[in-house]
């Protein structure tokens, strides 16, 4: 029915045109048409891409899930030892260098390779604290950012050095298998890696919520003299914390790994933007550092749908240079560490 | 710190004999290296204004490097200007955009400071590689012509050489003249205490961002020098490296002090050079250096050494 009534006004429309363009204004009547049928078909093609639409929001909500594991790890850092962790990126790269290395030996098998990632990481994160983060002090913010810095550089260097800069493709038992939810289609590495991202949030809440790990590490967060006072090692919750992130890092690396390929500077470009995710977020803000990721995770696979891929890239520092200038201290009020 | 007696002898002696260098040595590889040496040791002077001075860790330096080579190449290849021109647009283009960011970012936090600046740095990276109808993307802008002044073309490493010379000088004795003098005090005073500036009736904002400025149109005309000197400008220009190298050598010197500075730059070019065998093993070393001073000397080894002196005054006076 509606079809018909469309065609009876096409065709008005186009016996319209035809009475007037015997008219002397032909480039106005042109232009018109032309004008018409250009919006026509972008409705068509917004009809038809209305999956192309959700399948844009899955990966994008993917993509967020992963951004924000990295960047509440950032967060957690800053909160416990406002520490801007240059290395962390480097952390995520290790976690899925050991994905690659174990996946061969456990016979391709997904969950041991990530729980082995996950572990070596999180004593990755305990040595750079006990060796490095430990000498640093509370005000010295800037001697922090150097170290890790240096850190990073010598861990991504190194893993040049010893795996050549050229790409890896990492392949798990689950290949390139799929699932198909309604008209969508997505890879079941790419699922999994939102699931897990999920999972890891609410076992992360609940650890800060209702934990005695947990509620040290926030009651250092924001207070640091009241929970000296009160016991509190500060030196055991920033390692815990430390670890706890780098388990995050290392986790997020490992789901990343059968989704796109490996490289040593895998790092450094995701941590650019989990940088921009925890300044926009407000420093410190976990709760902030998720919502910003997935919704920027979003925006930039809905970029990257319709525009050029260098749209996709600078978004999201366009959207943090306006969201800097317009609320210098993040959305989310740097109010210590807010769980909930 | 005070300064020797004997520091204004010094540096007539090294201008003299950097003056005599391409004389002394018919071996273009050295000029090459001292080319590069004297275009670091400048941006990272001006990167000691921002940081050392300042007290504000920007990264932005990296971007304002690549802006001034690209502005100096497309302002040569495009427009068909004169190599002087062009540096002289790389430093107005970068005066503009330090000032528009300066006004954005001096107002953050200094963690969130560090950051934009990244972002920024990274952000001119990917416009450079992206924006193809101006940078020519990954393939860049091959083959700048050698710089001529009145028919006279500064074709060869020797002569090039002299021009990298004479901006570092100047650049150096602006600095120098900018420390010494009481907007200088001012930066210094605005790292220690920041409130107490503030209670003595001055802003500390318009100094923050006269620092920023100043080092961007410096670092801005370096890299277009630098540019020239590579004789071709792509992304890689953009690389990271540079921010490092800068980095390693203010943090080396010690952020804060000139001459400290200026001396680990000279030192900080032989290095890589001598350690030419893997550019993966170069940057871990890089990498093992900048832990290692920020571990065992974080104000660099002009702060060591000061601190040494300190440790001897008090131990006569007891």
């Amino acid at each position: 029915m509606r079809k018909l009534c469309r065609g009876n006004e096409q065709r008005a429309f186009i016996g319209k045109l035809t009475r007037r363009s015997r008219s002397p204004r032909l480039t106005g009547t042109v232009f018109s048409l032309s004008k018409h049928l250009s919006r026509r078909q972008t409705r068509d093609a917004m009809e038809v891409s209305a999956t192309y639409l959700l399948q844009l929001l899955m990966n994008g909500l993917m993509l967020g899930l992963i951004y924000a594991l990295i960047a509440v790890g950032l967060a957690l850092i800053f909160g416990v030892l406002e520490v801007i962790n240059f290395a962390h990126g480097e952390l995520l790269m290790l976690g899925g260098y050991a994905m690659a290395l174990t996946l061969p030996l456990v016979g391709l098998s997904y969950w041991p390779s990530l729980l082995v990632a996950v572990i070596v990481t999180s004593l990755v994160g305990v040595v750079l604290y006990e060796v490095f983060l430990r000498h640093i002090g509370q005000k010295e913010f800037e001697r922090s950012i150097l170290t890790t810095l240096g850190i990073s550089m010598i861990l991504l260097y190194g893993m040049q050095y010893l795996f050549t800069a050229t790409p890896m493709m990492v392949d798990t038992a689950y290949g390139f298998d799929g699932v198909q939810i309604g008209s969508i289609r997505i890879t079941l590495t790419r699922l999994i890696a939102g699931a897990l991202s999920v999972a890891a949030f609410t076992g992360l809440y609940c650890l800060l919520r209702f934990t005695q790990f947990g509620r040290a590490m926030r009651a250092i967060a924001q207070n640091r003299e009241a929970a000296l006072m009160v016991g509190i090692k500060p030196r055991h919750v920033a390692r815990n914390a430390v670890a706890l992130a780098a388990a995050l890092c290392g986790l997020a690396g490992a789901a990343l790994a059968p989704i796109q390929l490996l490289h040593p500077a895998m790092g450094q470009a995701m941590i650019f933007k989990a940088f921009a995710l925890v300044v926009i977020g407000g420093l410190g803000n976990m709760t902030g550092a998720v919502v910003v990721a997935i919704a920027l995770g979003m925006i930039e696979s809905w970029i990257g749908g319709f525009f050029s891929i260098v749209w996709q890239e600078g978004a999201i520092f366009v959207i943090m240079i306006v969201a800097v200038l317009l609320r210098p201290d993040g959305l989310f009020k740097r109010g210590s560490m807010r769980v909930g | 710190m005070t300064e020797p007696r004997w520091t204004p002898y010094a540096v007539l002696v090294a201008i003299a004999l950097l003056a005599a260098l391409p004389l002394m040595t018919g071996s273009n590889y050295i000029v090459g290296i001292a080319i590069s040496g004297l275009i670091f040791l400048t941006a990272a002077a001006a990167l000691n204004l921002v940081y050392g001075y300042a007290g504000q860790l920007s990264f932005a330096q990296l971007g304002f490097w690549g802006v001034g080579g690209y502005c100096a190449a497309i302002a040569v290849v495009d427009l068909g200007q004169s190599f002087w021109f062009g540096i002289a647009f790389a430093g107005v283009v970068n005066l503009l955009l330090s000032v528009v960011i300066g006004i954005v970012i001096t107002r953050t936090t200094r963690h969130a400071f560090v950051v934009v600046t990244l972002t920024f740095a990274l952000l001119a990276g990917l416009i450079a590689r992206d924006w193809v109808g101006v940078t020519r993307g990954p393939l860049g802008i091959p083959g700048l012509p050698p710089p001529s002044l009145m028919g006279f073309a500064f074709d060869t490493g020797a002569r090039f050489y002299y021009i990298a010379l004479v901006f570092a000088l100047i650049a150096l004795a602006f600095l120098y003249s900018l420390k010494t003098s009481r907007i200088g005090l001012i930066l210094k005073a605005i790292k220690q205490n920041d409130p107490l500036v503030e209670s003595q009736g001055i802003a500390p904002g318009p100094y923050k961002l006269a620092a920023f400025v100043i080092a961007s149109v410096i670092t801005g005309m370096a890299g277009g020098i630098y540019a020239f000197n590579l004789k071709v400008i792509d992304p890689s220009f953009l690389d990271f490296y540079y921010m490092q190298t800068f980095l390693i050598i203010v943090i080396i010197g010690g952020a804060g002090s000139f001459w400290a500075v200026v001396l680990a730059g000279a030192a900080m070019v032989v290095l890589p050079e001598a350690l030419r065998f893997s550019n993966e093993l170069r940057m871990v070393i890089y990498g093992v250096v900048l832990v290692a001073v920020m571990m065992f000397m974080p104000r660099g080894v002009a702060g060591w050494l000061e601190d040494r002196r300190i440790a001897a005054l008090r131990k006569a006076l007891r």
